[in-house]
């Protein structure tokens, strides 16, 4: 029988889940803008809503990038290292 | 994106009168809810910052709460700008013939009516409960003759000055017509994109 407390993956596959909810974000967005500037009436306000979302998106993602690229992604995810970890993080398990 | 001296199918002689949009306590809903859903999260986040500093630092934890974090910000954020639009694009446009009524349902669904103002048969304005009184804002409805359909304006301030300004504006347009010789019995068109 395999042991499963030495089946590892990268943490790197969190990113996978990531890049997955930006695909999904930006595509959402772009149809959410051109919807906007379509159908939407000229003014200063609609150029203003459109650039306070752009800059918050890229501030949120960017903030984002900055904390994870400290991280080692290559560092493995196994059964037998979560649960030692917990031990650590969480004192009361 | 369309000009309001460039109306669609805009008539001859025609020129914006009113144009609408929900009171601004609809924005205000809007606001508290994104301050109360990243506020509570960031306020709770601080309080406990020596358990979350402990778990940043660890190798797996770390980029999981930063990722899930992300990922949660981003969805409000992406939810408030999808609500704005939905205020937004909500229009309502009394020009010197006819309604426009434009409302925005999510993402997918949008409905353009229009109103000729020579078909309105009445106007009702309606202000409901303390906070509408105070802030003086409610809705309007215009209900044309011999159909069921009705413009509902949804939330607007001054119901009472909008409704006034419509029944003005739709003896105006009665009587343009009727000079005109061509009294029309005006219909409701109504377009789904």
């Amino acid at each position: 029988m395999p042991d499963l407390s030495q089946f590892s993956l990268p943490i790197s596959i969190f990113l996978v889940v990531y890049i997955g909810f930006m695909v999904f974000y930006v595509l959402y967005s772009l149809f959410n803008i051109y919807h906007l500037i379509r159908y939407g009436v000229y003014g200063f306000g609609l150029y203003l809503l459109v650039t306070i979302f752009t800059m918050g998106t890229i501030l949120l993602f960017f903030g984002s990038v900055s904390l994870l690229s400290g991280y080692n992604w290559q560092y493995p995810i196994t059964l037998s290292g979560i649960m030692s970890s917990n031990q650590s993080i969480f004192p009361g398990l | 994106m369309f000009h309001l001296d460039h109306l669609p199918d805009q008539r001859p002689n025609e020129h914006v009168v009113l144009f609408l949009r929900r009171q601004w306590f609809a924005v205000l809903t809007i606001v508290v809810a994104f301050v109360v859903l990243t506020g509570v999260p960031i306020v709770v986040g601080g309080y406990f910052w020596d358990s979350i500093e402990t778990w940043l630092a660890h190798p797996i934890l770390g980029p999981l709460i930063i990722i899930v974090g992300t990922m949660y910000f981003l969805a409000i954020w992406l939810s408030v700008f999808l609500e704005f639009t939905d205020y937004y694009l909500d229009t309502w446009i009394v020009t010197t013939q006819r309604i426009i009524n434009i409302e925005q349902e999510g993402l997918f669904h949008r409905t353009a009516s229009e109103l000729d103002l020579a078909a309105v048969q009445d106007t009702t304005a309606k202000i409901d409960g303390f906070l509408q009184t105070m802030f003086t804002f409610g809705d309007v409805f215009v209900q044309t003759a011999g159909r069921k359909e009705h413009f509902h304006f949804r939330d607007i301030v001054h119901p009472e000055r909008v409704k006034q300004v419509i029944n003005k504006l739709v003896e105006e347009d009665k009587q343009r017509l009727a000079a005109g010789g061509s009294m029309v019995m005006g219909k409701v068109k109504t377009g789904t994109k």
